[in-house]
């Protein structure tokens, strides 16, 4: 369980052009279900994966992963739990150009140190089961659409992450490609990884994917979110 | 510990693929970089190759030279000094020396005129330095024509070419016989150039230069260690002007060092969020900026280096020629003795590869503090 309490995040705090982002939100997102984060433009649902997901912290309140206090952990031990509990889908799919779909999938398990012949199997076990295994060599600008999502997809999944956290994953798919998407969500549900979505996009909020909605506005929970 | 391994091996795999990603930036960046080096590193190994070359002049030359002056100008020295002088105490020997300069109007050349006190050449024939042989574009057994001090010409046959470990000591020189000399340049009989004396006792070197200009009011007695610290004196304006060239280098270097190290550009911003990102730590991205410097460092460095050995000890460093230019009228064509020093790589190596770590130090830790979550937004 990721419980949240009170969480803010405050940018460019005590400045004229101050915005608070997440303004006390607390919530409790259950391992092994899928969330999904809705609500309109600008009302702190990127703010809040980023926080959920180690990779800011917020300006007050706090975060457990199960039971662990993560919010106030240095940034080696936030960069572990990072790498090892989490994995991300970003709207912009954020792969890096003039290398090959394979070595983007293997990038997140650098660090890590596992040997390259092991780690290269594994990416490539990744890529198959997404059915990209005939582009592994592949430079990603040479890539289509659907194809870098799921080598994006494949990237978040490298160090078998208890939670997939994705940020607007279907803002640039077609309707087929987002269906595909889902699909490949509901497969990973099925598998017990825990989900969790931003987006507001009608496709992925009517597709029955998510056990729960929160809905955001203006940085506060106005609906869902089970918040003791 | 084979984690740790394995680690900095996929580091510095990607690092050397991003580097080739990169080729335009890299490229320049690369480029800029050996040049300095190679201007540094030239004028390092040229300084020290002339003064090596310094060195081995002197280090045959006679300990005491006894010149005669008139009106402050240089004369002959009468041979019938020889005896006087042979006679003070604690000198061991006394030789008159026949030597002097020619410039020779048709080729444009200076050349040194000597008679060896060993194995001079017969009447008629030279031994020639090479290049003098060059410019003469004579071998042994020709023959060449120079003009002498009355204006006829004399023929002399080429007894051999000298070959010589220092090119600086024979280059300009021709080695003639006593007789030949004073017919060719108007020495009368019984006049030196200089003498040279042997002493056997260092400490007696003050007492005997005495006695020598009370014994000959106009003799100017000379001391090895003079002449050093005379040569001394002329490489060190040399390389007076070479520092100053160093050192603008240098700053040129470090100018660009620090600017080519705090541009990040967007691209790369963005990608260093996107491996932190996905989970890399900072000290993971400091270890790639640190194998990304190395790895242009060392080219740059090696690459440098070796051109720049090449220009100084197989091109005679064409490239300084402008600055050098008093050099190369005085010997005209000399080629300098290669000699590489570990000292002069190390302080090479000192003077640019550490002074780059160092500004590439700030900005590659700001670059691996940048948070992973600009690439979200
Ligand atoms: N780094 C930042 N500096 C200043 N303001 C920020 C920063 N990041 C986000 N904001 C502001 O915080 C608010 C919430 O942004 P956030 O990106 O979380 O919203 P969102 O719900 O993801 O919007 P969208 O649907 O457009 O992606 C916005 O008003 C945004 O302008
Ligand atoms: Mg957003």
């Amino acid at each position: 369980m990721i419980s949240v309490r009170n969480v803010s995040k405050v940018f460019n705090a005590g400045r004229p052009n101050a915005v608070t982002a997440v303004g006390g939100v607390s919530l409790d997102v259950r391992m092994e279900e899928t969330t999904l984060f809705k609500g309109p433009s600008g009302s702190g649902k990127t703010t809040l994966l980023g926080l959920i997901g180690c990779m800011a912290r917020p300006s007050a309140g706090r975060i457990f992963l199960n039971e662990r206090e993560i919010t106030s952990l240095p940034e080696r031990f936030l960069t572990d739990i990072r790498r090892a509990t989490f994995g991300f889908i970003f709207q912009q799919f954020n792969l890096i150009k003039g290398v090959s779909a394979l070595e983007n999938v293997m990038l997140p398990a650098y660090p890590t140190g596992e040997k390259f012949s092991r780690l290269r199997g594994r990416a490539m076990a990744t890529l198959a089961m997404l059915g990209l295994e005939q582009r592994a060599e592949a430079k990603i600008e040479w890539l289509s659409g659907g194809e870098a999502q799921r080598v994006a997809i494949a990237r978040a999944l490298i160090n078998n992450p208890a939670v997939v956290i994705a940020d607007e994953p279907t803002a640039h798919l077609d309707t087929k490609l987002s269906l595909e998407f889902i699909g490949i969500m509901r497969e990973l549900k099925s598998r017990g990884t825990t989900i969790i979505i931003a987006s507001h996009d009608p496709i992925v909020c009517d597709s029955g994917l998510a056990g729960q909605v929160v809905e955001l506005r203006d940085g506060r929970i106005v609906a869902g979110g089970a918040a003791p | 510990m084979a984690h740790m391994i394995e680690r900095h091996r996929h580091i510095i795999d990607f690092t050397l693929a991003t580097l080739l990603r990169r080729k335009g930036k890299n490229g320049g960046l690369l480029l800029v970089y050996t040049l300095i080096i190679f201007v540094l590193a030239s004028v390092i190994f040229f300084t020290e190759a002339i003064k090596r070359e310094a060195m081995l002049v002197l280090r045959d030359s006679p300990e005491i030279i006894v010149q005669r002056t008139l009106a402050g100008r240089y004369q002959t020295v009468p041979i019938s000094w020889c005896d006087g002088i042979g006679s003070i105490r604690g000198v061991s020997s006394v030789q008159p020396r026949l030597w002097g300069y020619h410039f020779d109007r048709t080729r444009r050349a200076n050349y040194t005129f000597m008679v060896p006190a060993q194995a001079p050449p017969q009447s008629g024939h030279v031994d020639l330095g090479s290049a003098v042989a060059r410019i003469q574009g004579a071998t042994a057994g020709d023959t060449i024509a120079l003009q002498g001090h009355d204006g006829a010409p004399r023929a002399f046959t080429v007894r051999k070419v000298l070959e010589s470990e220092s090119q600086l000591l024979t280059a300009d020189l021709i080695l003639i016989s006593e007789r030949d000399y004073r017919d060719f340049s108007g020495l009368p009989a019984g006049q030196a150039t200089d003498l040279v004396l042997q002493v056997r006792n260092q400490r007696e070197y003050a007492t005997i230069v005495e006695k020598i200009a009370r014994m000959h009011h106009d003799a100017r007695p000379i001391l090895r260690s003079e002449i050093l610290r005379t040569y001394d004196a002329v490489f060190d304006w040399r390389s007076g002007v070479m520092i100053v060239i160093f050192s603008a280098a240098a700053l040129a270097f470090l100018i660009f060092a620090w600017d080519k190290a705090t541009g990040l550009s967007a691209d790369e911003r963005t990608e260093i969020g996107i491996l932190k990102a996905v989970g890399w730590e900072s000290s993971d991205i400091l270890l790639m900026k640190f194998w990304e410097g190395t790895a242009i460092s060392l080219t740059a460095f090696m690459v440098g280096t070796i051109l720049a050995y090449v220009h100084v000890f197989l091109t005679s460093a064409t490239l300084f020629a402008p600055v050098l230019k008093g050099w190369s009228t005085l010997y005209p064509y000399f080629r300098l003795t290669p000699w590489l020093d570990f000292r002069q790589v190390a302080t090479l190596f000192l003077l640019t590869v550490v002074p780059y770590t160092i500004t590439t130090i700030v900005p590659s830790w700001r670059a691996a503090t940048i948070d992973p979550d600009v690439v979200m937004r």
